[in-house]
């Protein structure tokens, strides 16, 4: 009896240590177009950067699915006066080393940026913050240089370093040996750093002792995989369990496909159309192939008779296979600053040939088409669309679709008269565009640093500052909402579509909720049994 | 002969500065790296920061000097996209590299040359015939397509091979290698018989063109005449009459596939000098453009320096002609 007794919690225990064994051998590897540039955080500032670190490390603001933004490291947070705001931070937060989280790894992770950021600067999230004062090993002061209304949004992407580990390895030439070694690459996000090499695998282990909770994953490899085509080919052949950015020509198949499960999300990217502003402009032509002296895109009947001419619907079905949503304003449908007041744009060719004869353009003419093609998913093919589609009105276009190396200086030096490129409103709300392309190109107030049309209304102008300085949200709300009312009907920025965003897994392997900033968490992916 | 030595060695150094020149000025033409890499919302203060910090806002002359004094103490300066020397981060990459190279230019010569040597001594046999209509398709169906439909056809399909990437390495002199493991060998195969494919036509036919022409010399003749053994004619002699040309190809195209393996890299995932190459393009990775590209024409000048030198050694008369 005894004996038997015995066995039987014996067979127990052996049963529930196997089961322990399988759960905690459970491994996700997923198949990524991106990784990290380096280990350190503060190196770049690049989407699939953060996307890696956040694995690490964590960020004293955290959004969530939809880009709302939540607690993260910082408990709660309020504005104290015009330049100061208050961060309480989480108490009880562990690193992977065991020492605690307090304030000082706060201002250490702010202060280091300036000194290792790479060109992909990390410093825009920290540009407002004048100085970092310690209050308390649990609270923070951050003095800003004005009015900074949207601290906590750009916080989104500020990870936190320990500032014991990272002492030694916070110089240009240091640190990314020291994060790369994982010597520095302490953090208390939900894994720890095993090992990386560069445009290779990210090895990540489970961090028992993180704050949210044990992660479901007891490893995780993040494999870098450039190339469509061979992401997708792993996937099939269960080299990954998950890939990201499905092509959307893939997508067609795949969802047909009774192995692979897909889950798409709206992006953060807009594909936006700019007309120059300048008085002269230099790629636009008469029919015979002599440049315009007049810049036609001054001429609001030119710029209406553009945006009639575009049928987002089908730059939708047809270009983009299914893969986006029509737009009409420069941030995507309810984020932060977007007006429900604009109203729908619809293809009108017989009233935009109409509008562009009563522009002195009875004939149409000829202008060059500016995009990049390997920027992002469809930018290429929209461009293709958008040629065609204004030829049907009359307005001869050569569609330029070029790499984004050659697109991006060129555009920074004003050498396009009508281009299109997308833009991802990454903290979800509307300062980080409106500000950045709406405002008049002005260093001083730190505005309108990617206006590259010179667009200028002085209305928007006052709008935005005005918003800039509101720190009460509902009030700031209303403020961008003004502001891209008055953008969109201005129509030198023309919005075309949002773009989707897939990712494909192996049939019933997991479970996950697709971001909105296309992160691939794997603490918030549940196996599928 | 040592002053031929010296002049092709100024020769070599000569070509080193303008090449280094030209890399510089073209690479710099291109486009300025930080409207790339620089975050689109950056304001005007930040952008002025990092161009400073990265040393682009100097006059181009400046910054190729100070290129050319930081190289002359071997730094060839750090990656804007990894942070890291760019001399480790080539030299770490160097070994995939080098491994599916020779894997690719060992194996089509091994393969390459006795069938090219089978169908140049029977060209009238079917078999023959085959072979050449397989070289044809070697050379002229891209290679990009040939490796997605490997991938298809033994990953996706049949599951025996890996679509990518590189299998678990070992260190052997201080290096890792990845073909000393099954796993490791079983990832090597498909990138590197792709990569083989068109060496492969190419020897087919160097090697069949070489074998016609011998076997009507007068060499072959008396050897027929003096009774020996058909095998023994092929690989005593019609071998080594033909293997200058292919030890010349054998040698040029294990250095232009150790520097230009990019396709075959890319659509494998194969963490080579090819894949970074590409990636700091599309980056405008500037440092390292330049110095990949400084290096691989460091790795031609040098090819071509042992190869003229090894001539004159062969031939006294070029030294002699050179030297005049």
């Amino acid at each position: 009896m005894k004996l038997g007794k015995l066995l039987q919690v014996g067979a127990l225990s052996v049963a529930l240590g196997l089961a322990a064994a399988a759960a905690s051998a459970q491994t996700l590897t997923v198949g990524v177009r991106g990784g990290p540039e380096s280990m350190d955080p503060h190196y770049s500032a690049l989407g699939v950067h953060a996307d890696a670190m956040k694995h690490v490390f964590d960020t004293l603001v955290w959004s969530g699915d939809n880009l709302q933004i939540e607690p993260g490291l910082a408990e709660s947070w309020k504005p104290l006066d015009d330049t100061t705001w208050e961060f309480k931070l989480r108490k009880g937060v562990k690193f992977h080393d065991g020492s605690d989280f307090t304030a000082e790894d706060v201002k250490f992770s702010i202060e280091r940026i300036p000194v290792v950021t790479g060109p992909t600067t990390v410093l825009i999230y920290v540009r407002r913050v004048k100085e970092v004062v310690i209050v308390d090993p649990h609270t923070v002061h951050l003095k800003t240089d004005g009015p900074a209304a949207t601290l906590p949004n750009d916080f989104v992407r500020l990870f936190i370093v320990s500032h014991k580990a990272a002492k030694d390895f916070s110089t240009k030439e240091t640190a990314a040996e020291g994060f790369n070694s994982g010597k520095a690459a302490i953090g208390t996000g939900p894994y720890k750093f095993v090992s990386w090499e560069p445009k290779g695998d990210l090895v990540l282990e489970r961090y028992d002792g993180y704050w949210r909770g044990k992660g479901p994953w007891a490893k995780v490899v993040r494999k870098e995989m450039p190339n469509d085509s061979s992401r997708l080919a792993a996937l099939k052949s269960g080299q990954v369990d998950l890939v990201n950015y499905v092509s959307s020509a893939d997508w067609q198949a795949l969802k047909r496909d009774p192995k692979i499960d897909v889950s798409t999300a709206d992006s953060v990217y807009v594909m936006n159309l700019q007309l120059d502003q300048r008085e002269t402009t230099p790629k636009v032509y008469d029919l015979d192939g002599k440049p315009l002296a007049k810049n036609p895109f001054r001429d609001a009947k030119v710029r209406e008779a553009i945006d009639l001419a575009i049928d987002r619907q089908t730059m939708v079905d047809v270009v983009l296979e299914g893969l986006g949503t029509p737009n009409n304003q420069l941030m995507p449908k309810d984020f932060f600053g977007w007006s429900a007041k604009v109203p729908e744009r619809k293809p009108d060719p017989a009233r935009a040939k109409a509008l562009l004869a009563e522009a002195g353009y009875p004939n149409g003419f000829k202008m060059d088409l500016h995009c990049t093609s390997d920027r992002l998913p469809g930018d290429g093919a929209i461009c293709q669309g958008l040629g065609q589609m204004f030829a049907q009105v009359g307005i001869q276009t050569n569609v330029n679709a070029i790499s984004r190396t050659v697109y991006f200086p060129a555009q920074a030096k004003k050498e396009y008269s009508a281009f299109m490129n997308g833009w991802g409103t990454l903290t979800g709300e509307g300062s980080y565009t409106l500000a950045a392309m709406a405002h008049s190109n002005s260093p001083e107030l730190k505005l309108g640093a990617f206006n590259r049309i010179e667009y200028a209304n002085p209305k928007v102008d006052e709008l935005l500052q005005a918003a800039g300085r509101e720190l009460d949200d509902p009030k700031r709300r209303s403020l961008y909402e003004q502001a891209m009312d008055l953008i969109m009907a201005d129509r030198a920025y023309i919005s075309i579509v949002t773009l989707q965003t897939v990712w494909a897994s192996a049939k019933g392997k997991l479970k996950m909720a697709p971001r909105t900033d296309e992160d691939t968490l794997a603490f918030f992916i549940t196996p599928g049994k | 002969m040592s002053g031929y030595v010296i002049q092709r060695l100024l020769q070599a150094i000569l070509v080193m500065i303008v090449m280094s020149v030209i890399v510089f000025v073209g690479v710099y033409a291109i486009g300025n790296p930080m409207e790339v890499l620089i975050p689109m919302d950056a304001p005007q203060d930040v952008r002025e920061f990092i161009i400073a910090r990265f040393g682009l806002d100097r006059p181009l002359w400046e910054q190729y000097l100070l290129f050319v004094a930081n190289v002359a103490q071997g730094d060839f300066g750090r990656s804007f996209v990894y942070a890291t020397p760019v001399l480790d981060l080539i030299l770490s990459r160097l070994p995939a590299t080098l491994e599916l190279a020779l894997a690719a230019v060992v194996g089509a010569t091994l393969i390459g040359v006795p069938l090219g040597v089978w169908a140049g001594y029977r060209p009238d046999a079917l078999s023959s015939k085959a072979i050449m209509g397989l070289s044809i398709l070697g050379f002229s169906v891209p290679t990009f397509w040939v490796g997605l439909i490997l991938i298809l056809t033994f990953a996706v399909s049949l599951g025996w091979l890996p679509a990518g990437g590189r299998g678990p390495t070992v260190e052997l002199f201080g290096v890792e290698w990845s073909f000393l493991t099954v796993e490791g060998l079983s990832h090597l195969v498909l990138p590197a018989f792709n990569l083989a494919l068109f060496k492969l036509a190419m020897l087919i036919r160097l090697a069949r063109a070489g074998t016609r022409e011998v076997m009507l010399t007068d060499t072959i003749k008396f050897a027929r005449a003096a009774g020996l053994a058909e095998g023994t004619i092929v690989r005593h002699h019609v071998l080594k009459l033909i293997a200058v040309p292919i030890v010349t190809v054998f040698g040029l195209e294990l250095g232009s596939t150790l520097a230009f393996a990019v396709v075959t890299e890319t659509i494998f995932s194969w963490p080579g000098l090819g894949k970074l190459i590409i990636d700091s393009i599309t980056s405008l990775d500037r440092p390292v453009m330049v110095a990949y590209l400084i290096l691989v024409a460091l790795l031609f000048v040098t090819i071509n320096l042992v190869i003229d030198l090894t001539y004159a050694a062969l031939d006294p008369r070029i030294s002699r002609r050179g030297a005049a």
